[in-house]
């Protein structure tokens, strides 16, 4: 405890730059997030749809697929890309890649980070989208093609807006599992928050004449940053929800079965 | 087709001792994550507010700190501290209590869907909030969460590859297969097998849970 709270163990916070240095990294991983998070929601809806859909052979390869893709670890998808994955992929990333993106996420490499992100997490939330649409009451597809709805419009105009909307919290927390899951990036040498943070405390700063960063107290901090995010998120999440469920007249049940909204049922109960 | 087998052959020994090292990896910290987790939402069901608010800040906490920096933090963070733990209950502590949170709240949303007559009813016949918890909320809670804990399980497992990848040398199954790529270069077969591996794991934890849930689970 004397150790964890000597003053000179925190010193390393308010010198040189190194906290400025912490925090670019962290922005590195929401930034890998934000991307993984859009192309996951898009990614994912299309798998739901494919496996709802009434062409066997579809729902079939769509089901194959997120089981597969949602059973493995991620860390093992992210290290299996990044040592397989052929090098036209990396230079087509480069290619189209925006040019205001940070510097971190130019590299091709990066590409195989996100690529694992999205392709696990798109399963993942691929299954939470299709639980929502499934808790759907029969009658609503039937009553909106019994008023002449196009399979296409029923999904639209009907089934999606009251699905999705019932698995907000399910996705949240999973979103906020992904927020957390951008440190594995760490392992394909990307230059983020974790790779930040082992640079400061590998006695880097001591040896061009600044403070020592103890390792204890630097990922200490990293944690930190990570919680007060995620809280924030959860929380924004949580209001939101109880602000539509005003609004909606409360008819909205989350969803419930996979790894992480149980923490969201338990809060909203 | 014939290197697929002869990777799995040549180094059969590595993959199993990987695999059983994930299973023992697995099996420590879930009775881990169990026993806290079913502690920590005993204090933030507790009629007492401090106890929910000490219950609160370590779900907070564990939920939302990466596991590969609790990884950090328990290994290198304590050994340059002083504290000369070993690499095994490093890696069973963090990817246990790390587990143990969303485990807590599973639980604490099963015990709220036990009622709280049932508790009224307990305490009504005399017994202490412990005992209520122990004989009549905590056992219908644990039967409702079932797919909830199924499912952390099969998280837990997938999880465990993390711990293959830090500084913790245990030698889990991504470790293994790692160490015979770095040999082999032969990353698609060794990476097939590693995920046959893990996929045996997740599915056989999948039937486990919903031969249990057939067998106990109640539907609320």
């Amino acid at each position: 405890m004397d150790y964890l709270f000597d003053p000179s163990n925190w010193e390393w916070v308010t010198t040189d730059n190194n906290l400025r240095f912490l925090l670019e990294g962290f922005l590195v991983n929401l930034e890998i997030a934000a991307i993984a998070i859009v192309f996951s929601l898009a990614f994912g809806l299309v798998l739901a749809l494919g496996r709802l859909a009434r062409l066997r052979p579809v729902s079939l390869v769509a089901g194959i697929w997120v089981d597969v893709w949602r059973n493995l670890p991620l860390i093992f998808i992210i290290l299996y890309l990044a040592l397989a994955m052929p090098a036209s992929w990396a230079r087509a990333y480069e290619d189209v890649v925006p040019g205001f993106f940070p510097e971190a996420l130019q590299s091709g490499r990066v590409f195989a980070g996100i690529l694992g992100l999205v392709l696990y997490n798109s399963a993942v939330i691929a299954e939470i989208m299709r639980a929502g649409i499934l808790s759907l009451d029969r009658g609503q597809g039937e009553a909106a093609a019994s008023v002449g709805l196009t399979y296409p419009q029923q999904l639209r105009y009907v089934i999606l807006p009251q699905g999705l909307r019932r698995m907000v919290p399910a996705t949240v927390s999973q979103l906020i599992t992904l927020n957390k899951d951008t440190t594995l990036v760490s392992i394909i040498a990307i230059e983020e928050v974790m790779r930040h943070g082992r640079t400061l405390s590998s006695g880097f700063t001591a040896f061009v004449g600044g403070v020592t960063a103890p390792v204890l107290q630097v990922f200490i901090f990293i944690g930190l940053l990570f919680v007060v995010t995620n809280f924030a998120l959860s929380r924004l999440s949580r209001r939101l929800e109880v602000r539509e469920r005003k609004r909606t007249g409360g008819t909205a049940g989350p969803v419930a079965g996979l790894e992480d909204q149980v923490a969201l049922a338990a809060e909203t109960r | 087709m014939a290197e697929l087998w002869d990777v799995l052959s040549e180094h059969f020994s590595e993959f199993s001792s990987g695999f059983w090292v994930t299973i023992r990896l697995v099996a420590i910290s879930f009775a881990i994550a169990m026993v806290v987790g079913t502690l920590v939402a005993a204090l933030r069901v507790a009629p007492v507010k401090p106890l929910n608010w000490i219950g609160g800040v370590f779900v907070e906490t564990f939920r939302n700190t990466p596991l590969l920096v609790l990884l950090f933090i328990s290994f290198a963070g304590l050994r340059r501290a002083g504290i000369p733990i070993d690499a095994w209950v490093a890696a069973t502590a963090s990817l246990g209590l790390y587990t143990a949170a969303y485990v807590a709240e599973a639980l604490r949303s099963g015990v709220f869907a036990v009622g709280k007559g049932q508790i009224e009813a307990s305490l009504s016949l005399g017994l202490d909030y412990p005992r209520t918890l122990r004989y009549v909320v905590l056992p219908q809670a644990f039967r409702t969460v079932i797919p909830h804990l199924g499912s952390l399980t099969i998280a837990m497992i997938k999880n465990s590859a993390i711990v293959g990848v830090s500084l913790l040398a245990l030698g889990d199954l991504l470790h293994q297969a790692r160490l015979v790529n770095s040999r082999t270069f032969a990353t698609d077969e060794v990476f097939f097998w590693a995920a046959v591996g893990y996929l045996i794991l997740t599915g056989l934890a999948t039937v486990a849970v919903r031969l249990l849930e057939a067998r106990y689970a109640i539907r609320r």
